[in-house]
């Protein structure tokens, strides 16, 4: 029997490697055929092509290496900003579909089952072209001012494509987040709700501080994927010429057709962007038990 | 207090929804106009079939329409029933025979498939692949043997690493580089693979949380009713476990519907493919609201009859059901 399962793991791993072997060669000829070769040298050549939108300073003369962590900034700077506003768009709105009042519970349960069923694409499109494109400038306070062009917030000026990318991921992840969240609260034992009223909390202040931070150990697991999803889909930005990574990497890609090295990178990129995302989680999944714990 | 507060909310919600209602009804009197929608119906059906062989893939759809019907209504009839499953595998290749030709009907290439169908193909296609990869997948996940466990392990992390579009973009540029010179497959058949390639490595985890849900005492009373170890997976382990996964499994085959919306952005005319080159004719310039709405319910129907017919397979095989 040991024999035997020996054999198979020989016969598994000799599969593998050969079907690997067969690729690799593959590769190799192909390589060869096209002349290219494998090396990451012409990352510090310059890349030759601008970009919208920068963080940090940078010309066409600059290196690729440089535009793609200019891409990946942006990439950064608008996971960042959709994790925030997608978290508290579907609290309010998992929430909502726990509340009291019928309207707004039946409204969060039609924008729930209206987004979740039409393609996130087909979602950024919409808020790019028909939305953001089409908005007159209208001036409002003061402080705020929307146009085609751009959004400018108490002097921080938006682009439209990072506007309409960062709407379309929160309302997307919105929906998916509040699923989650009516699931963990739901989780949470009537008798909660109960309790609280009868010590005569109102309902905002008990789901606050008595339902959430009880629903929270059921959340965070589906909320850790659900960030990891907002950040693989943010690549859809090149959809409506956002620079985010993806992009870059794209142009970086047909320029210089360097798709191995450029795949590689590329996973790379998104490797250290998941242990990000997932070692925060990890750590706030920590700290949320270990407060639960201690209140016990 | 609370409840004034509860009439303010009831309030506005009842003002911002009269609003939106108001502009929506200006708008669908006033401003929209559908002629992108209604001149080009059969566009976004059966993209550039060419005109005189339409009929093929519209007898797919109808095919495809009829079978939903008959399954969600339930026939009571014996036979009906039992024939059902196979004919829906069977629709899987019917619909490529009608759209590629040959054996009697007149071929047509992959370059003049479109619109719904070829959405439709998509999802079938990469699904029918995806199903059997991510189940083997799954069962490596938890075999007993470290090899094939830390490969299949890589495998799906790594795969559940990378966006989906780098995974297509990819398919397109690098399977040819990865294939021995000369062999050549079109972009349609690479699209398929790098859907199904990326999907099952989601599939293996629904289909692993399925196997983990199946108690071990179902296996030792298997193997005690003197079951092989294929007999036990077979028949015990492996159908429950498919049905404790089936709502999550449900929710990867409307994902995958949706996602093959990616690939108008590497340039096949599947719907939204279709609908971004309608876009940029002259005739039809910024009627983008109207097309986007359309695509959204053409997108919600396919979806919600998926999810449908879904919800139906589940209470079909639900045991406390059939038991009674």
């Amino acid at each position: 029997m040991r024999q035997r399962r020996l054999l198979v793991q020989v016969g598994v791993a000799a599969l593998l490697i050969g079907l690997l072997a067969l690729l690799v060669n593959n590769l190799a000829v192909n390589l060869i055929r096209t002349g290219l070769g494998l090396g990451f040298g012409w990352l510090g050549r310059p890349a030759g092509f601008a970009l919208a939108e920068t963080a940090l300073p940078y010309a066409p003369s600059d290196s690729y290496l440089w535009a793609l962590t200019i891409g990946w900034l942006n990439s950064l700077k608008v996971i960042a900003a959709g994790l925030v506003l997608a978290t508290g768009l579907g609290v309010a709105a998992g929430a909502a579909r726990s509340s009291n009042n019928r309207l707004l519970r039946s409204l969060a349960a039609g924008y729930v089952a209206l987004i979740r069923q039409v393609p996130l694409l087909l979602q950024l499109l919409f808020w790019y072209f028909v939305a953001f494109l089409g908005l007159p400038s209208v001036p409002i306070g003061g402080l705020i001012r929307l146009s085609n062009q751009g959004i400018q917030l108490l002097g921080l000026n938006l682009s439209v494509e990072f506007c309409a990318v960062l709407v379309g991921l929160t309302v997307f992840t919105g929906a998916s987040i509040a699923e989650i969240v009516r699931g963990g609260i739901n989780a949470v034992p009537r008798g909660q709700w109960e309790a609280f009223r009868s010590l005569g909390l109102g309902e905002g202040l008990g789901l606050r501080r008595i339902v959430l931070p009880q629903a929270l150990p059921a959340i965070l697991p589906a909320l850790t994927s659900q960030y990891l999803n907002l950040a693989k889909n943010s690549t859809l930005a090149i959809a409506v010429g956002y620079a985010d990574l993806y992009a870059v990497s794209d142009t970086t890609i047909t320029q210089t057709g360097r798709a191995i090295e450029g795949f590689l990178l590329l996973l790379l990129s998104f490797l250290l962007l998941n242990l990000l995302i997932s070692g925060g989680m990890a750590a706030f999944n920590r700290a949320v038990l270990g407060r639960l714990n201690r209140s016990r | 207090m609370n409840r004034w507060l509860d009439r303010g909310i009831t309030l506005l919600l009842l003002a911002l929804l009269g609003w939106a209602g108001w502009s929506i009804l200006h708008w669908l009197l006033v401003g929209a106009d559908w002629s992108v929608v209604t001149t080009n119906l059969p566009l976004y059906a059966v993209g550039s079939f060419p005109a005189d062989q339409r009929w093929r893939p519209l007898l797919w759809m109808a095919a495809l329409i009829t079978l939903t019907l008959l399954t969600l209504t339930g026939p009571k009839r014996g036979w009906v029933r039992r024939w059902l499953p196979l004919v829906w595998i069977a629709m899987a290749p019917l619909g490529l025979w009608l759209l590629a030709g040959g054996l009697g009907l007149l071929p047509v290439g992959t370059r003049s498939w479109g619109g719904l169908t070829l959405t439709l193909l998509l999802t079938g296609g990469s699904g029918a692949l995806a199903l059997p990869l991510g189940i083997l997948l799954a069962l490596g996940r938890r075999s007993e043997l470290p090899v094939l466990r830390w490969s299949s392990a890589a495998y799906i992390e790594l795969m559940r690493a990378v966006p989906l579009i780098a995974v297509l973009f990819f398919g397109q540029l690098l399977i040819p580089l990865f294939l021995p010179p000369g062999l050549e497959i079109n972009r349609v058949l690479r699209a398929v693979v790098a859907f199904a390639l990326f999907a099952a490595a989601y599939i293996a985890e629904d289909v692993r949380g399925g196997l983990q849900a199946i108690p071990p005492t179902q296996r030792e009373a298997a193997a005690v009713l003197g079951l092989s170890p294929r007999q036990v997976l077979q028949l015990v382990v492996l159908p429950q476990a498919l049905r404790v996964a089936l709502p999550s499994l449900t929710n990867q085959a409307v994902g995958l519907l949706q996602n093959t919306s990616l690939m108008a952005i590497l340039g096949l005319v599947e719907l939204l493919g279709i609908s971004r080159s309608l876009l940029a004719n002259p005739a039809f310039i910024g009627r983008y609201l109207e097309v986007y709405l359309w695509l959204a319910a053409v997108y919600w129907l396919a979806c919600s009859a998926m999810a449908l017919l879904a919800r139906h397979l589940e209470v079909q095989l639900d045991p406390a059901r059939s038991a009674s």
